[in-house]
């Protein structure tokens, strides 16, 4: 059975050497929620982009439920829904003519369009909305739409790019639920971009982290995180006395350490049965007379991932995160 | 693929001529600007154009002009609006869908068709309420509010081109802009014969002079086959240009 999306040495390099996506490789088999997790400028959109047939690659090939992008993008259109990064919608019609409209794009027979589109209405929530124009919805209820209006045509293969951003959590709560049950119910492919782990964390099957347009790590949320190897102890700092040099010197000498960083005003320590390492972390800062406000003790989430595999986290990408070495507060 | 095309572009143009009916405030200016430089112009020098140039009925004179000024500006809104799409990002979800891109700009062509025609229409009424009078006859309004229409269709096809390539508003309304230049080295005012060397022979090579000439023979003259069809060459000689320019824009901003 072919690919539902795969890409092979995908690259896209703007004038005039920007290294947007740097060599990419898919594999994302039907019926899965794939993750494609970055901060903003890591690639993501433009990976989407040249999936979806909007953008050609300057290298390396990719084919969609088994179809070249580039040989057969009008085929690949039909057969994708995609919901891009800011839901892209015409303000002046209402939503119950954008789906009609959208609808009619994608050459559904008109007898079912009328039945499909209120369908969708209902079940996006947006029923009440629908004779209004899209001007008036509110950005969680354009989200809604704009989903739909990828779902129209009942595509096996949908890409929604950054889906949630900007969105209360109960919209977010309802766009989440939505891709749950179509993926469990229809067997729809999501490919799924966000810069939120707790989205990649809770939707997707497998994930792949984005950096710098390459992907550096990949795999099934659970796996990833356990490739971290070692329990996140987070020692926050009192301001008054913010010495991380210190600190990271005074932790890095404790048994089962794999990793200390200073991330904003905290130091974290990877260590090997954190439980049990918690009473010598407290005895080596006090010895070293370092003020502490609050330990935390956790397992690796896919931010721990994420800060492995690319020294910074995902929210923090540029400012809040310095490498313990350097030992300055960030400003 | 034709069939897609011609479906698809309909549908379109049905979703820009309702933005036309949902945004009235859009439009308002496509109707006063031509119908007040009418009245100003033909306030201005109708009194005197018989003894200048010998043009007595300046009314009829100017109507082509005013039809021209509304085409113009009509066909110029759908360029804003496609900068507007592109913007948004709805043109980006119009291109996921499997329509042929070109539906896309053909759509908005059918609908500017259609506008510059109402506009043409109501001007026509204003200026024969205001004495202009039709030489052609009833068939006249019909042949100016094709040739009308064809204009638009052409002279859209501009204002697409530099939206589609540049994604700008600004530069977008640089396609209406640039038909003043245009209407004023055309015999616009006054008779071509009455003009100074250089400007007669820019107006010689400005195709906006044969379809005025065209439009104006109708009202002044009666049908002139020869002038109509001067018209109709200029029309389509503006048309195979700026849609061609549309066409490669189309495929830059899709490559």
């Amino acid at each position: 059975m072919t690919s539902a999306i795969s890409a092979t040495g995908l690259r896209r390099i703007f004038p005039p050497d920007v290294k947007a996506v740097d060599g990419i490789d898919l594999d994302i088999p039907h019926g899965q929620i794939f993750g494609f997790l970055g901060a903003n400028g890591s690639g993501k959109t433009t990976t989407v982009r040249m999936l979806t047939t909007l953008l050609r690659p300057t290298e390396g090939s990719a084919t969609v439920d088994g179809l070249d992008v580039l040989g057969n993008a009008t085929t690949v259109r039909s057969r994708i829904g995609v919901a891009l990064q800011d839901a892209s919608l015409d303000v002046v019609m209402t939503g119950r003519e954008l789906l009609t409209l959208q609808a009619r794009l994608y050459r559904m027979p008109g007898n079912v369009i009328k039945e499909r589109v209120s369908s969708l209405l209902r079940i996006v929530d947006l029923e009440e909305a629908a004779d209004r124009r899209v001007g008036t919805y509110s950005g969680g209820m354009q989200r809604r739409l704009d989903l739909a209006a990828a779902l129209v045509h009942s595509p096996k293969i949908v890409f929604l790019d950054e889906p949630t951003s900007g969105l209360d959590p109960i919209s977010r709560d309802s766009i989440w639920r939505y891709v749950e049950e179509l993926n469990r119910d229809e067997g729809v492919t999501f490919f799924l971009t966000t810069q939120y782990l707790e989205e990649a964390d809770r939707l997707a099957h497998e994930v792949a982290i984005m950096d710098r347009g390459r992907i550096v790590a990949q795999g099934a949320p659970e796996d990833l995180k356990a490739s971290v190897g070692a329990d996140v102890v987070t020692v926050r700092l009192e301001d008054q006395d913010f010495q991380p040099d210190r600190a990271v010197a005074a932790l890095q000498q404790i048994d089962g350490m794999t990793d200390v960083r200073v991330v904003r005003d905290s130091v974290v320590v990877y260590i090997k049965d954190g439980s049990s390492a918690i009473a010598p972390i407290v005895r080596a800062l006090d010895e070293s007379k370092i003020q502490v406000e609050e330990i935390t003790l956790a397992r690796p989430s896919l931010d721990d991932v994420f800060l492995r595999k690319t020294g910074h986290h995902i929210e923090a990408h540029d400012h809040n995160l310095l490498p313990a070495e350097d030992g300055k507060r960030p400003s | 693929m034709i069939r897609h095309t011609v479906r698809d572009s309909s549908y379109l143009a049905m979703r820009a001529l309702r933005e036309v009916i949902r945004q009235p405030a859009f439009e308002v200016q496509n109707y006063f600007i031509p119908l007040f430089f009418f009245f100003v112009t033909v306030g201005a020098i109708g009194n005197v154009s018989g003894r200048a140039f010998g043009v007595t009925n300046y009314e009829a004179f100017q109507m082509p002009v005013a039809v021209l000024q509304g085409v113009a500006g009509g066909a110029s809104v759908s360029a804003l609006a496609m900068v507007t799409d592109i913007e948004r990002g709805y043109f980006d979800k119009l291109l996921l869908t499997p329509t042929p891109r070109i539906a896309l700009v053909l759509g908005r062509l059918f609908a500017d068709g259609i506008r510059v025609m109402v506009i043409t229409l109501v001007i026509l009424i204003v200026a024969t309420i205001f004495g202009s009078g039709m030489e052609a006859g009833v068939a006249g309004y019909v042949a100016i509010l094709l040739l009308a229409g064809l204009f638009g269709l052409a002279y859209a096809g501009f204002g697409l081109s530099i939206a589609l390539r540049t994604g700008s508003p600004q530069a977008a309304q640089a396609g209406f802009l640039i038909f003043f230049p245009l209407l004023f080295l055309s015999p616009a005012f006054a008779p071509k014969e009455f003009f100074d060397g250089w400007l007669e022979f820019l107006a010689t090579i400005n195709p906006v002079t044969y379809i005025l000439e065209g439009m104006r023979t109708l009202v002044l003259v009666g049908w002139d086959w020869e002038d109509v069809g001067k018209a109709l060459l200029a029309i389509g000689g503006l048309g195979a240009v700026n849609i061609t320019l549309t066409i490669l824009a189309l495929r830059h901003r899709t490559a």
